[in-house]
């Protein structure tokens, strides 16, 4: 009973305990069960009746079936022993299973027979599922370890290796069995480095990236950075270390492009720490300061520059701003190199400065190239500056070319000058001579020298003809003549000539031609005479045709062909180019054979193309040559003027009284032989001075007045006469160079006509009488002063020549210009003089002056516009200026006429 | 001096016979882009062009009363832009005329004469030349 008790109690005391305890007979059926038994069984079984397994399928853990007799409990029963707890698996008839351990142990009766057996099974499903799952998470870690790329390694606290990954195995080249339990450290290119790495590591508990090379076995290195940490068990005693190497090859090879290419930049770059010392620099910079690297890195940045105080300055700047920018400095080393400074700091994983980047930019080549570059400029401008020099050395060439044309031109006016007043005198003197009784002997040879005398005069003649022409002075008259008397005056002189060298001389004249024409007949005279003469030097059988052919005929102009043809030796065809050019001739034997200058086809040549023509030649040796040329003339309805011809002497007149003013006594001499000789009346006067007195003191009916003369010449005796005086008496200019600016003055001044010395007798004699005549039997002796007026021109296009490079177009449009605007001006100019509007009066000249210069036209007339202008401009009236207002009225009008007329001939000669 | 495109030159007066005559003077010199005008309005009308130099008659309202005179022309020129040289031109010697003109901010003045040309073209070298150092000086400040 007691026993029961404590049994009883014990049950009690069991039924609560978490463990499934129960007990059974020695036939195993249930006598005690508790609370957690019938939860394992998933019953209440009934005891005495239910075997206490006998709802159980049991298992071993490979899964095969316990025979219930094996099972640990009938064990226990049968053999009387505790059996210890073998996990097994119980199936339940609803199908779960349990893993538990069952602890049997036999019970006893007081006879010690085997009475039963007690059995408390502890259910370790959950132990075990948790268990697997522990194992799931460790294998999943393990994994993990073995994936990693990175070697991981384990060592124990003596240094040795206890577990280790796959990618340690790889980066040794040494299988997982050889490498537990081997020397850390022997697998580093440096194992005493190693070593402190793993000391250090016990020391502070870890380590972080510190580098360090793996050897593989086969000699390959790896560098690799170590980080590692202790690990403890759970009282806290260190066991080891697990080390992770971080394999930074590629890192690294990243880090050495980047390096190369900071190596390889050609700008010194320099890394300094805060204090301003070196930290690191490229090759740039070992270059630029010509310091070794070793020697550089830790010193003072600021040393390298010339400019310690910018260089401090930069120093500083970096670390307050955080930058600085092309700060211009210069590098000391053998050389100098100037720089320009960048920089910016770098701060540490924490965002704290560090140090700084500075690049210094080498600008040596910069500033070599900019200096250069400015260099080149200056070089270009002085080449310019050569340049202009030279162009205007090669103006100032041509203006002394120019000059030169002009000296010479004015030497051979001179010349001509100095030459033809003796020649005048001998001329003149061998004439009066000739008039006397002589001896045939004598006759014969004065008769040489007038010959060579006239020879003489003609070449000077052509020369002169030909100066003039080239500077552009030679003018053409424009005055009615009859064509077929002066070519029949013409042929006249070659009478004697013709018949002396027995020629037959054929005249062709054209009768469809007007008979009055205008135009130059004085030139006209010298091409045919020169053409003429030419002709019958140069044959010596046979005749010489002239012809005179009415070529083309309009309302206002005819063109006149006229023909000079002969047959006589002939121009080879290589030469016919040639004998237009100046002293040329067909060939030297000709000029040998036949004399001559070879200036006569030269003129001939200018003064057709000068007066529009054209000229042409054919020819053929032996046979013979024919010269044709073209010349225009304007249609007229007026008479010719009586003067051009020759006038016969007529002794009838007698009662002439003439005054010559004349200051070479050669030339007195042979004037008054020759007024003598016409049977006038005559006194000499030394200069124009004494001609006045003469003039003041007797009456004359005509002045031949020279023109160069001392005291006072010809043109101021003039002015005096017909201003201060207001004589008309006709005066006659006496002129050895019959320049075009002379005869205008001459013209201007009042004179009625020039004569050229030295002097034709026949036409001084024809001229004074023409003159006298006219005075005595015409009553306004004005009329014809401005009708000989009319002969000169007022006009001189030399200027404008010269001025457009005788360029047609241009000149032309001067001129239509001039045509354009002058005559409104004109109109304007009466107009408000009449109405005494001064401004427009003087707006009008103002406009008109500049003008006059360049169309040539005396500087006396500009003058005359300036002092209207001035007057209008005071607005003053003066007695005068009606005159000067109609004097300029008709220049103008007159150079109009001329220039119109020089416009068409500008105009033929461009067609 | 061909380095630099032509010199554009306008040439402003109402006296066309003179006009021209410049204007073949100009041409003889050198090789100039030359426009010719006369009257201040035309030349107005055609500043659009760009002229490096401009030379003005003073006396651009002797016919006709209506036209603009050479001084307001020059004052025209100098609003439309004042960097644009302008050399008076006029048969006026008389010296007021001359200080009016500089002081209305012409570069020059000069009166019609034979030597007129001579000043002129004097005249426009020492405005290429002084615009050469300008330019220069610019080039050379900026570089401070």
């Amino acid at each position: 009973m007691e026993e029961q008790i404590i049994s009883k109690a014990s049950v009690d005391l069991t039924q609560d305990l978490p463990v499934a305890i129960y007990c059974c007979d020695k036939n195993g059926y249930i006598t005690q069960y508790n609370k957690a038994a019938a939860d394992l069984w998933g019953r209440h079984p009934m005891v005495g009746k239910d075997l206490w397994c006998g709802s159980w399928k049991l298992f071993n853990l490979e899964g095969e079936p316990i025979l219930l007799d094996e099972c640990p409990m009938a064990l226990a029963c049968k053999e009387g022993r505790v059996v210890d707890g073998v996990e097994i698996i119980i199936e339940r008839p609803d199908g779960s299973r349990s893993h538990v351990k069952p602890y049997p142990s036999p019970l006893f009766d007081s006879h010690g027979n085997i009475s039963g057996a007690v059995n408390m099974v502890e259910d370790i499903t959950k132990q075990k599922r948790d268990e697997s799952a522990k194992k799931l998470l460790s294998n999943y870690s393990l994994s993990l370890i073995e994936a990693s790329l990175d070697p991981l390694v384990t060592i124990n606290t003596e240094g040795k290796i206890t577990d280790m990954n796959h990618a340690t195995v790889d980066i040794t080249g040494i299988s997982r069995s050889h490498l537990t339990g081997t020397d850390f450290f022997d697998y580093f290119t440096e194992p005493q480095k190693a070593r402190e790495v793993y000391l250090e590591v016990f020391a502070k508990n870890s380590v972080v990236d510190s580098p360090l090379t793996v050897r593989h076995k086969n000699g390959k290195l790896t560098d690799v950075l170590f980080n590692g940490s202790v690990y403890k068990d759970e009282r806290g005693n260190i066991l080891g270390v697990v080390i992770v190497a971080r394999d930074v090859t590629a890192q690294k090879l990243t880090s050495e492009y980047a390096r190369s290419l900071i190596e390889a930049t050609l700008d010194p770059l320099v890394t300094i720490d805060i204090e301003g010392q070196i930290t690191d620099v490229n090759e740039a910079m070992v270059k630029a300061t010509d310091k070794k690297r070793d020697k550089l890195i830790g010193s003072s940045f600021i040393e390298y520059f010339i400019e310690k105080n910018q260089a401090q300055i930069v120093y500083k700047e970096v670390f307050e701003k955080g930058f600085v920018m092309n700060y211009p400095l210069t590098i000391i080393d053998g050389v100098l190199t100037d720089v320009l400074l960048n920089g910016s700091v770098y701060k540490n994983a924490q965002g704290k400065v560090v140090g700084a980047v500075v690049v210094a930019r080498d600008i040596t080549a910069l500033k070599r190239i900019e200096k250069e570059l400015i260099e080149a400029k200056v070089f270009a401008e002085l080449a310019t500056g050569i340049a202009e020099e030279t162009k205007n050395k090669a103006e100032n060439a041509a203006q002394i070319a120019e000059d030169a044309v002009k000296a010479k031109q004015q030497f051979l006016s001179n010349m001509s000058h100095e030459i033809r007043t003796p020649m005048n005198a001998i001329i003149g003197f061998t004439k009066v001579v000739l008039k006397t009784d002589l001896s045939s002997k004598q006759k014969e040879y004065l008769t040489a020298i007038k010959m060579s005398g006239d020879a003489l005069i003609v070449l000077i003649n052509d020369i002169l003809d030909l100066a003039k022409v080239d500077a552009g002075k030679m003018t053409f008259e424009q005055v009615p003549f009859k064509l077929s008397l002066s070519i029949s005056a013409m042929l006249h002189l070659f009478e004697t000539k013709i018949q002396e060298k027995n020629l037959e001389l054929v005249k062709e004249y054209d009768n469809q031609i007007p008979e009055v024409l205008v135009g130059d007949p004085v030139r006209l005279h010298q091409i045919i005479l020169n053409l003429l003469s030419n002709a019958v030097k140069f044959t010596n059988k046979g005749k010489i045709n002239i012809g005179v052919r009415l070529f083309n005929e309009d309302e206002k102009q005819v063109t006149i062909e006229f023909s000079v043809t002969d047959t006589g030796i002939g121009i080879a065809k290589n030469k016919v180019e040639k004998i237009f050019e100046n002293f040329q001739q067909a060939s030297s034997v000709t000029s040998r054979l036949y004399g001559g200058t070879g200036l006569g086809l030269a003129i001939v040549k200018q003064l057709v193309e000068q007066q529009g023509g054209t000229i042409s030649v054919t020819s053929k040796i032996d046979e013979g040559s024919s010269f044709r040329f073209t010349l225009s003339f304007l249609k007229t309805e007026s008479k010719a003027e009586l003067e051009s011809e020759i006038v016969e002497l007529d002794r009838e007149i007698k009662n002439i009284k003439v005054l010559v003013v004349e200051d070479i006594a050669l030339n007195q001499l042979l004037m008054k032989t020759l007024l003598d000789d016409f049977g006038f009346e005559r006194d000499i006067a030394a200069n124009g001075k004494m001609a006045i007195e003469k003039l003041e003191a007797k009456s004359y009916d005509i002045i031949l007045m020279d023109l160069q003369m001392p005291e006072m010449n010809g043109f101021e005796a003039t002015e005096y006469i017909r201003k201060k005086m207001n004589s008309k008496i006709p005066i006659i200019a006496l002129t050895a160079d019959v320049t075009s600016v002379d005869l205008a003055k001459c013209k201007a001044l009042g004179m009625n006509d020039y004569i050229s010395k030295p002097v034709d007798e026949r036409l001084l004699y024809s001229k004074i009488v023409g003159l006298v005549k006219k005075g005595t039997h015409r009553s306004g002796q004005q009329e014809q002063t401005t009708s000989n007026i009319k002969k000169l021109k007022f006009i001189d296009l030399a200027y404008l020549t010269h001025h457009t490079k005788a360029k047609p177009d241009l000149m032309m449009e001067m001129i239509s210009l001039y045509l354009e605007q002058t005559p409104p001006l004109i109109s304007i100019m009466k107009q408000s003089f009449e109405n005494k509007d001064w401004n427009s009066l003087e707006s009008a000249l103002h406009k008109m002056i500049p003008s006059f210069s360049i169309m040539g036209i005396s500087t006396d007339f500009e003058n005359m516009a300036k002092k209207v202008h001035e007057y209008a401009r005071m607005q003053q009236h003066a007695d005068d200026i009606h005159d000067l207002v109609l004097q300029l009225e008709n220049v103008c009008s007159q150079a109009c006429i001329e220039l119109k007329a020089e416009f068409d001939i500008l105009k033929n000669t461009r067609k | 001096m061909k380095i630099e495109n032509k010199i554009k030159l306008f040439l402003v007066d109402d006296d066309a016979v003179f006009l021209k005559s410049l204007e073949i003077d100009f041409l003889n010199q050198a090789d100039f882009d030359i426009e010719t005008y006369s009257t201040g309005e035309f030349c107005m009308a055609n500043l659009s062009h760009n002229p490096d130099v401009i030379i003005l008659d003073y006396h651009l309202d002797g016919i006709d009363k209506n036209a603009m005179n050479g001084m307001d022309t020059l004052d025209k020129i100098k609003a439309f832009n004042p960097d644009i040289p302008v050399v008076m031109l006029s048969s006026q010697d008389k010296i007021e005329v001359a200080i009016n003109c500089m002081h209305h901010r012409a570069f020059d003045y000069v009166v019609k004469s034979e030597t007129a040309l001579v000043r002129l073209k004097k005249i426009i070298t020492t405005i290429f030349r002084y615009k050469k150092m300008e330019k220069e000086l610019n080039w050379y400040m900026e570089r401070m």
